[in-house]
């Protein structure tokens, strides 16, 4: 899975940060990414692309080819669910949608996330955003 | 919504999606990121470029997004399994010696864990039988721990350490059933919370119940599955019928469940309330002493068993202080155990050191397969380089090996099973009796279950061993180039595997041969007699054990004093019979032997001997023939005679063991003897030569013989049997005693056995633990000697060029084989010294196994040294001697 900060993040301070965004952190968070994002409305896989890239303001760019092993997992996981219609060019695309099960899933994320974001905030002594 | 997620889940595993679905979203993504690009005022060429460039590795994805298929894994594991076949179908022979080198090893393995299983490790048939423990005390004339009426009361209301408590009496009896075809039966008594202590319910009806668990309560009886079936057809009915045994009434309230078994082990059909009360126990009954018993206990949960002895102990303390009295207050001793320990204590050594030797043949077998693959993977190094250059990762190749290993090991454990049904066949006739639990020994789910683990484990290993090390260089190994580069890491690991079976060879066989030696010392031992020509006959008189029980008294016994005589006239009447005796055992044991203590016998004129001190006498009842028919010689003073077996006083004969105890040096002959309790005086006649009668390999006991005279009185215990020495074949003189039996007393059943094949089954068990250890040490042997063999020939193929060189340069042929000869050296002493080691620590954990032969005898293992080194030295030699006659000039064109 490649996911690489674009060139213009900042370096990472210290070893814990480095350990977060490096470690097993990063599967998931892609995951959450993608849940969030077909939360709003059900998308094809370059949308879901374009989509992560413009909300992270170009931040994360997403190596675009990892994103469908993602999809395909969370699709087989029963977190999402798919259908062929036709896109806004009326050509045949794959449309991705967010099940019950993935809902739930997504607002337990969101949670843990807080939590998480809450807690390395005490671990550094500053709050972060 | 659950169902869904899983039917969902269940299509995407079993349904098979199309390739082209996956391509037709990639390509959508591109062309989307195309026009993207397009529109932002890239050339077409530019923006294509971009596109991909930001989408990474199309076909890497795509994999990536392939393995993603909960199926992967299953698919792949197929697909590994199918290359496997094909690359197993290809090399026939390899596959075959794996299969069967493996099944050999699994096959002995599985054999001798389905027949240590009950003994080691399978739960006993009680719930939650590791709390259950034996309670008693113990003496030198009885080593099973047993209670007596006069004490059971008091330990069982003022003991801490157990939930519960209950006894059965300490031996079944037989007894008749008297119906329409009358049977001889074992009965046995237990008290009503016997079996709730065990967790054992009635398969059909009822338990005792308290008031049925007391004297002249309701006449009440519980019957073994295995009566209920043959003698009541499993027929519900049998429930409140009245059946009669022996005389008696009685109603039947329940059927024990099937494989029901007594915790000591001893068979029983018709199950009593043992009906005792505690203010009669513990008043005088029986002599004072009370019933006696063998009581087990449930221990509390978290309580050890060292715990609960040391809980125990002052009741213990109490009872040898109060009750026993002073003389031998000494000799008794507070014992608990478990349960397996109970049944098993005496056979788990043999047990583990039969388990432990097949674990090691399964090694070797292991360890040779490992060999063989190692040469094989060695073989297709060209194939797994061109694999890895493909992009295989390390873990696909890993996972390759590992599925062929399992195939094979799984083939191997299906015809080990197979073997090892019949192994066990071969078991069970070779010792019907040597090992407890043997008849019984099944291959069950759980016996297939270890094979399965077994063909798994050594998957794993043969698996993962050749491919540990990093494959070398791929180029090189690509291009094929062998002879001189091959790595010298994977020939040191098969060097060091060889060496390892050499050194575990060594183990069994020192182990096999110290077995060998001992059973050979117990065979050709001098017993003191000769069992050649000697019958024993047993009557079965009504009333009477039909087998020799512990120390029991036959009521009835002195009205049978006239059938004995008219018995033993008849046989003197036979021709060819040399002797007629009475005894109610035979040395050297293997039965019910009576013992005495030391300490009871008081010589006259001399201080009576320190009480509880100088252990068991051997106590025989025996007729002056007795000594005829055994040959065993008087050495002073004479036989018992004729006369004296009419005479009021009684005599006896000593051992010369006894004699030279009792009399220290001074002539025995003349001399009165006080013996027990009773106070009469018995004088002695005769010192004769010692026998063996503490069984094969246990310390012979000093012997007193005392003469069984015309009276009733000395013909009811211990119930007396029939020793007839013939010169004539035992077959014909057992058929003409057969024939004068149906004259004397037509309805009593007899039973005749040679004393010859008494004495033989009595090494049943060394002789099984000696031939199976030999078995496996062979074995072991033999393949270890094989791997040696293959490993060297192997070597000798691959430098078939270096040889060449050497040969060219002016090697002599000599040289050469001194050269591969040496280096086969190396790892054979290597693994003999390792070996040797760990032998010689080893076998000091048979020293209880073995009879006369220490754990270290010398001679055995320099034997044992120098088979295993000719073996090995041999199996260097032949290839070796191959090598050296290669032709230089074929050699060197063989690349």
């Amino acid at each position: 899975m490649t996911f690489t900060k674009s060139a213009n993040s900042a370096p990472p301070k210290d070893l814990l940060q480095e350990t977060l965004l490096q470690g097993t952190l990063l599967q998931g968070t892609l995951d959450l990414l993608i849940l969030k994002t077909l939360a709003l409305q059900p998308m094809h896989g370059w949308g879901v692309a374009q989509r992560i890239q413009q909300v992270s303001k170009e931040a994360f760019q997403i190596g675009q080819g990892s994103l469908y092993p993602a999809l395909h997992r969370l699709e087989y996981r029963g977190l999402i669910q798919s259908e062929w219609a036709a896109s806004e060019n009326n050509r045949r695309a794959k449309f991705y949608s967010l099940t019950a099960a993935g809902s739930a899933r997504l607002a337990e994320e969101l949670a843990q996330w807080d939590r998480m974001v809450a807690a390395i905030g005490l671990v550094l002594g500053e709050a972060v955003a | 919504m659950k169902l869904r997620e899983i039917l969902s889940r269940a299509s995407f595993f079993f349904g098979r999606r199309s390739a082209s679905d996956l391509n037709e979203e990639i390509q959508f993504h591109l062309d989307r990121a195309i026009a993207a690009n397009l529109a932002a005022g890239m050339t077409q060429w530019e923006a294509r470029r971009c596109a991909l460039v930001e989408f990474g590795g199309v076909e890497q994805a795509r994999e990536e997004t392939y393995r993603q298929r909960p199926s992967w894994f299953f698919e792949t594991l197929l697909q590994d399994a199918r290359y496997a076949m094909r690359g197993f179908g290809r090399n026939p022979a390899f596959t075959l010696t794996v299969i069967a080198t493996l099944a050999l090893g699994i096959g002995a393995t599985t054999a001798v864990f389905s027949v240590v299983d009950r003994i080691l490790f399978r739960a006993l048939p009680y719930a939650d039988a590791d709390h259950l423990v034996s309670v008693g005390v113990v003496q030198s004339l009885e080593k099973q721990e047993f209670m007596l009426g006069g004490f059971y009361y008091e330990w069982r209301d003022n003991q801490k350490p157990f939930v519960g408590m209950a006894a059965e009496s300490t031996n079944p009896y037989a007894c008749n059933l008297v119906e329409s075809n009358p049977s001889q039966l074992n009965c046995v008594h237990f008290q009503a919370d016997f079996l709730p202590l065990l967790g054992i319910a009635p398969a059909l009806g009822r338990n005792f119940l308290p008031e049925e668990d007391r004297p002249n309560g309701p006449s009440v009886a519980l019957i073994s599955y295995g009566l209920w079936k043959s003698h009541f057809g499993l027929d519900r009915s049998v429930l409140d019928r009245q059946i009669d045994v022996d005389g008696t009434p009685a109603r039947v309230i329940g059927v024990l469940p099937e494989g029901f078994e007594l915790p000591t082990l001893q068979d029983a059909d018709v199950f009593f309330p043992l009906a005792l009360i505690p203010a009669a126990q513990q008043a005088a009954q029986n002599g004072g002493i009370g019933q006696p018993m063998r009581a087990f206990a449930r221990l509390r949960p978290g309580l050890s068993i060292a715990q609960a002895t040391a809980q125990m102990e002052p009741l213990f303390r109490h009872t040898q202080e109060a009750f026993i009295p002073a003389p031998i207050r000494r000799d008794f001793h507070l014992s608990i155990r478990s349960l397996r320990d109970r049944q098993t204590a005496d056979v788990q050594l043999a047990a583990w050191v039969l388990l432990g030797s097949a674990a090691a043949v399964l090694l070797i077998a292991c360890a040779n397969v490992v060999g063989l693959t190692i040469a094989r993977v060695a073989a297709r190094e060209r194939e797994f380089a061109v694999r890895s250059a493909l992009g295989a990762s390390r873990l696909r190749l890993v996972s390759q090996s590992l599925t062929e290993a399992l195939s094979l090991s799984c083939a191997g454990a299906a015809a080990g099973l197979a073997l090892a049904t019949g192994l066990l066949r071969i078991f069970v006739a070779m010792a019907p009796t040597g090992i407890p639990f043997l008849e019984k020994a099944r291959i069950d789910l759980r016996i297939a279950g270890f094979a399965v683990l077994l063909a798994l484990a050594s998957g794993v290993v043969i698996g993962l061993i050749p491919v540990w090390q990093r494959p070398r260089s791929l180029a090189f190994a690509a291009r094929g180039v062998a002879g001189f580069a091959v790595g010298f890491s994977k020939h040191g690991l098969r060097r060091l595997i060889v060496a390892g079976q050499i050194a575990i060879s060594m183990i069994l066989l020192s182990g096999a041969a110290l077995l060998f030696r001992s059973f050979q010392n117990m065979e050709q031992q001098n017993l003191g007699m000769d069992a050649g020509g000697v019958l024993t006959v047993r009557l079965a008189l009504p009333g009477f054990h039909d087998a020799p029980v512990a120390g029991m008294v036959s009521r009835s016994g002195p009205s049978h004093a006239e059938i004995y005589a008219r018995t033993e006239a008849a046989m003197r009447r036979l021709p060819g019979v040399r002797a007629v005796g009475w005894s109610e055992s035979l040395p050297p044991g293997g039965g019910f032997q009576n013992a005495r203590r030391f300490a009871d016998f008081a010589v006259e004129g001399q201080a009576p001997p320190e009480p509880g001190s100088g252990g068991a006498v051997r106590y025989r009842g025996v007729t002056p023939d007795y000594f005829r028919a055994l040959r065993i010689p008087i050495v002073r003073g004479r036989n018992f005679t004729d006369e004296e077996r009419d005479s009021k006083l009684q005599f006896i004969i000593l051992s010369r063991l006894a004699a030279g105890r009792m009399f220290a040096g001074k002539n025995p002959i003349g001399q009165r003897i006080r013996t027990g309790t009773d106070g009469t005086w018995v004088t002695v006649v005769g010192v004769a030569e010692n026998v063996r009668n503490g069984g094969l390999a246990d310390p012979d006991l000093p012997e007193v013989y005392w003469l069984r005279r015309n009276v009733p009185a000395d013909w009811g215990m211990p119930v007396p049997m029939l020793v007839v020495s013939t010169e004539l074949p035992t077959k014909t003189t057992a058929g003409w005693i057969r024939a004068q039996m149906a004259q004397i007393a037509p309805t009593v059943p007899i039973k005749i056995d040679t004393l010859a094949g008494q004495v033989g089954k009595l090494a049943d068990r060394p002789r099984f633990e000696t031939a199976l250890l030999g078995f496996f040490a062979l074995t072991g042997l033999a393949m270890a000697v094989v791997g040696l063999y293959g490993l060297t020939s192997y070597l000798a193929l691959q430098r078939t060029r270096e040889i060449g060189v050497r040969m060219a340069l002016g090697a002599s042929r000599f040289a050469i084989l001194r050269w591969m000869a040496l280096e086969g050296s190396r790892m054979i002493l290597l693994g003999g010294a390792v070996g040797l080691c760990a032998a010689l620590a080893l076998t000091q954990y048979l020293r209880s196994l073995l009879f006369s032969i220490g754990p270290r005898d010398p001679a055995t293992f320099v034997g044992v040294g120098l088979l295993l080194g000719l073996a090995a030295l041999l199996a260097t030699l032949i290839p070796a001697r191959a090598a050296m006659r290669v032709d230089p000039a074929v050699a060197l064109r063989s690349e």
